[in-house]
């Protein structure tokens, strides 16, 4: 049932007619995405004159409407409008933010994204296009690229910047190009043969071509990256490079180690995820010229962000199926990596201890250990961190302006939360 | 049979008697370091470097007193020839122990830091560092670092090696052994150096994460040497590995290759990491850029010569020489010079090589196919043409032991082949 939005008056130069924000169409996510997408690409942007808008769904019943780029002036002040309107809907089933949602306000700058990736890999050579593609388009959600895109938009305000800069779009290229390699050699490294529901790299082409479309991907990051002449930058994604290999080093060293504690789990963590997550939005931040105290809570914020982020992945390990996961459901458990559920469960499961020193050697161990982990209070506890961090998150960002991309990055902690509700 | 040397009157210096032991072959390091001595007052260190002509030695000093330093200007070098008594025939190569004996010492620090950069994260990486970086490495890239610091230092007046001069020697080192231990895996090469390469013994695993890790490294201590001509250089290197890998993959039995094609892989997978070690060395110099473009040549030229070279040896060595098998390149499909040269004049090669060498006895008829073809003998050629142009790029330096040692580089070299 389609539910008209009243007339909204959005402070200064515009008046919006009547349109059909379709909140209530529930049916399928396809049509979800027509009446947020490509209707809000044609009525948003060309009619509404005040560019593209974003509704925002939320639990509380009512939805927002809210500019996603704040006009001309607004930008030049540097403040953002922050009218909101709220309209009541009638009871819905509640909705979960999706990714495509919140990345809609980016959505064409995700698209060159996207072929410029292509491009760059693929020129080369025809393997490695196949492999490109192979992880490319295996559903990759572009959370990292959609980071830097929404943190530089929401930066450029304070900066009075205007548009995304050349510099924003090699970030977020370079950042992806960084996350897939480390992704095509982790499983190499952990051995998997299935990532996002499809096979992975080297599983399908061989390990020599995971290990060179690895390689070759990295080596085009670092030029790209030499070549934005920022040493700042440069630093920072150097070690982010570094961390990756410090992570997956103590990842293997460490397996079936049941003495690992939270402190050595969230380094490992910030290692592996938060560390470049942090540097897309710290990058972003440096790139739209915000003095250093915005670009450092840009750092934390993406640090809070990616550790909730992993934390929830390693939650959802054990809470989805194999389907669901597009991989082997409670493969890190299997592998005898020990993550946040299993070591809250350590606490007070002596048997499960027993269990994974055993290396799962006896069948049916494994369900027995992640029946331990649910019954021990793992899951919840591990809820509960990521939480703890999301909150971080989301006061890392009071020193931003009130904008549509500022709550789109709110959404994004909500939406990585929502995962695991 | 030791001869001594006479008293040689070196500018402002005066030496003792010294035995240069020219006639001891099997110790090399003991000949350098006798003349590499602390008691003969401000000379420094000297360098004996025998020559297969006349059989005749020179001593000459590798580092100039401190005043030509600060003038800019070496002392030319003044040798004295020395006559042998007849020494049997074989001959007294030289050797890169000898040349780079006079940075002995900085290799050697090169060494411990290499060890625990990469050692101190992880009890399992130290035993990898330690087969890939204890498996007889020439240090030749570290080397050829210092050797071109020293011999630039001059024109700009520096008196010692720079922190950033090391550090580059080391992530120049980390980025060659790194591209060694990932290589192997993609050739899936079992030996290297004599020894087993890092994934036979260890297993895929830690040879892609030792291989990863020690890229990481480089790149972190080169963004922090903040220099961003050298980190563009470097990383450009990077990427000429990566596409010279896939050159290579994606030609291999192609018997189409052309002699360019072969000189750029060579380039992408050799000489451009060489080019970038003479360079970066004289950038950290801060020396003219007419000088370091001349030092990039240089690097370029001596390590395309050093590839050509390499790949006749894979014809010409057994495999005890050179610690892996033999003729492995043309096995693996890998078209080489000496085989693009010979391809012009036998056909029968070319059908061999498509076939993959899948008959009997195919591979010896091959490599055969390749010494009577001449193919050995155009790519010493080209090897030696390489080599001059090397030497010619040595011109913009100051006479020195050190500019002396380069250009004995080159010639050692070249004599791998003769």
């Amino acid at each position: 049932m389609m539910m008209s939005c009243r007339n909204i008056e959005l402070g200064g130069t515009s008046v919006l007619d009547l349109m059909p924000c379709g909140c209530s169409c529930s049916s399928s996510p396809t049509s979800r995405r027509i009446l947020f997408g490509n209707r809000s690409k044609t009525i948003g942007r060309r009619s509404y004159g005040a560019g593209n808008m974003v509704f925002l769904r939320r639990d509380s019943g009512s939805c927002r409407a809210i500019p996603a780029k704040p006009k001309e002036s607004s930008l030049v002040n540097g403040l953002g409008e922050d009218k909101t309107v709220m309209i009541n809907l009638r009871q819905e089933p509640r909705k979960p933010i999706s990714l495509e949602n919140l990345f809609e306000v980016v959505a064409d700058d995700l698209q060159s994204l996207n072929d410029n990736l292509l491009s760059i890999v693929g020129a080369e050579n025809p393997v490695l296009t196949s492999a490109a593609e192979q992880i490319f388009s295996a559903g990759g959600k572009r959370m990292r690229p959609g980071l830097v895109f929404l943190v530089s938009q929401a930066t450029a305000d304070l900066a009075g910047l205007k548009e995304l800069t050349v510099e924003h779009r090699r970030l977020a290229e370079i950042i992806e190009m960084i996350h897939t390699a480390s992704l095509i050699h982790d499983d190499v490294l952990d051995e998997s043969d299935m990532r996002r529901g499809k096979e992975t790299v080297h599983e399908l082409f061989g390990t020599r071509v995971a290990v060179l479309a690895g390689d070759f991907m990295f080596a085009q990051a670092s030029w790209y990256l030499a070549n934005l002449e920022n040493l700042e930058v440069i630093k920072l994604i150097s070690q982010v490079i570094k961390d990756f290999a410090s992570g997956e080093i103590k990842q293997a060293s460490s397996l079936f180690d049941f003495d690992v504690k939270l402190d050595d789990y969230l380094l490992k963590s910030y290692y592996k995820t938060a560390s470049l997550v942090a540097a897309s939005t710290k990058g972003a931040a440096i790139f739209s010229r915000v003095e250093s105290e915005v670009a450092e809570q840009m750092y934390q914020f993406g640090k809070n962000l990616g550790l909730s982020f992993q934390v929830v992945d390693d939650i959802l390990d054990f809470t989805q199926s194999s389907e669901q996961l597009g991989k082997p459901a409670a493969n890190d458990l299997a592998k005898g990596n020990i993550t946040a559920p299993v070591i809250f469960a350590l606490e007070n499961e002596p048997r499960l201890r027993e269990i994974i020193e055993s290396e799962f050697c006896e069948p049916g161990s494994l369900e027995e250990a992640i029946e331990m982990v649910r019954s021990g209070g793992g899951i919840k506890r591990a809820q509960e961190l990521a939480k703890e961090k999301a909150e971080l998150a989301l006061k890392n960002l009071d020193c931003l302006p009130r904008s549509g991309f500022r709550s789109a990055l709110e959404d994004m902690v909500m939406f990585n939360l929502e995962r695991i509700d | 049979m030791m001869t001594s040397c006479r008293n040689i009157d070196l500018g402002t210096s005066v030496l003792d008697l010294i035995s240069c032991g020219c006639g001891r072959r099997q110790f090399p390091k003991t000949v350098c370091k006798i003349g590499v001595t602390r008691s003969y007052g401000g000379g420094g260190n000297l360098l004996f470097i025998r020559r297969d002509v006349g059989r005749s030695c020179k001593a000459v000093p590798t580092k100039p007193k401190e005043i030509s330093l600060v003038n800019g200007i070496g002392e030319a070098a003044k040798t004295v020839s020395f006559d042998l008594r007849q020494e049997s025939s074989s001959k007294q190569p030289i050797s890169l122990v000898n040349l780079f004996g006079v940075v002995a010492d900085d290799l050697q620090t090169l060494n411990d830091n290499l060890l625990s950069i990469v050692g101190a994260e992880n009890p399992v990486l130290i035993s990898a560092a330690e087969q890939i970086f204890g498996a007889g490495g020439k240090r030749m890239r570290p080397g050829l670092v210092f050797l071109v610091s020293r011999a630039t230092a001059e024109l700009a007046g520096l008196k010692e090696l720079t922190m950033e001069h090391r550090r580059l020697g080391e992530i120049i080192e980390m980025i060659h052994t790194a591209s060694l231990i990932h290589d192997d895996v993609l050739d899936e090469s079992d030996m290297r150096r004599g020894k087993e390469t890092v994934h036979e013994l260890f297993g895929t695993r830690v040879a892609v994460l030792a291989g990863d890790f020690m890229f990481a490294q480089a790149s972190w201590y080169l963004a922090n040497l903040e220099n961003l001509e050298v980190i563009k250089l470097i990383s450009q290197v990077i990427k000429d590995f990566a596409s010279g890998e896939i050159k290579q993959a994606s030609s291999l039995f192609d018997c189409d290759v052309t002699l360019e094609d072969y000189l750029l892989k060579s380039y992408y997978k050799t000489a451009s990491l060489v080019a970038a070690s003479t360079k970066g060395a004289a950038i950290f110099s801060r020396v003219d850029t007419d000088v370091t473009e001349q030092m990039y040549e240089f690097g370029k030229n001596l390590g395309l010569s050093f590839q050509v070279v390499d790949d006749i040896l894979d014809f010409t060595q057994s495999s005890e020489q050179l610690g892996k098998p033999a003729g492995s390149d043309l096995a693996k499909g890998n078209l080489t010079a000496p085989v693009i040269f010979a391809l012009e004049k036998e056909p029968r090669l070319r059908e061999i090589i498509e076939s993959e060498f899948c008959e009997e006895g195919s591979l010896e008829e091959g490599i055969e196919l390749v010494r009577e073809g001449g193919g050995i003998r155009r790519a010493q050629e080209l090897a030696r043409e390489k080599a001059d142009d090397a030497l010619k790029n040595l011109q913009c330096l100051p006479q020195s032991g050190f500019r002396l040692a380069l250009e004995e580089m080159v010639m050692f070299n070249l004599e791998r082949i003769d």
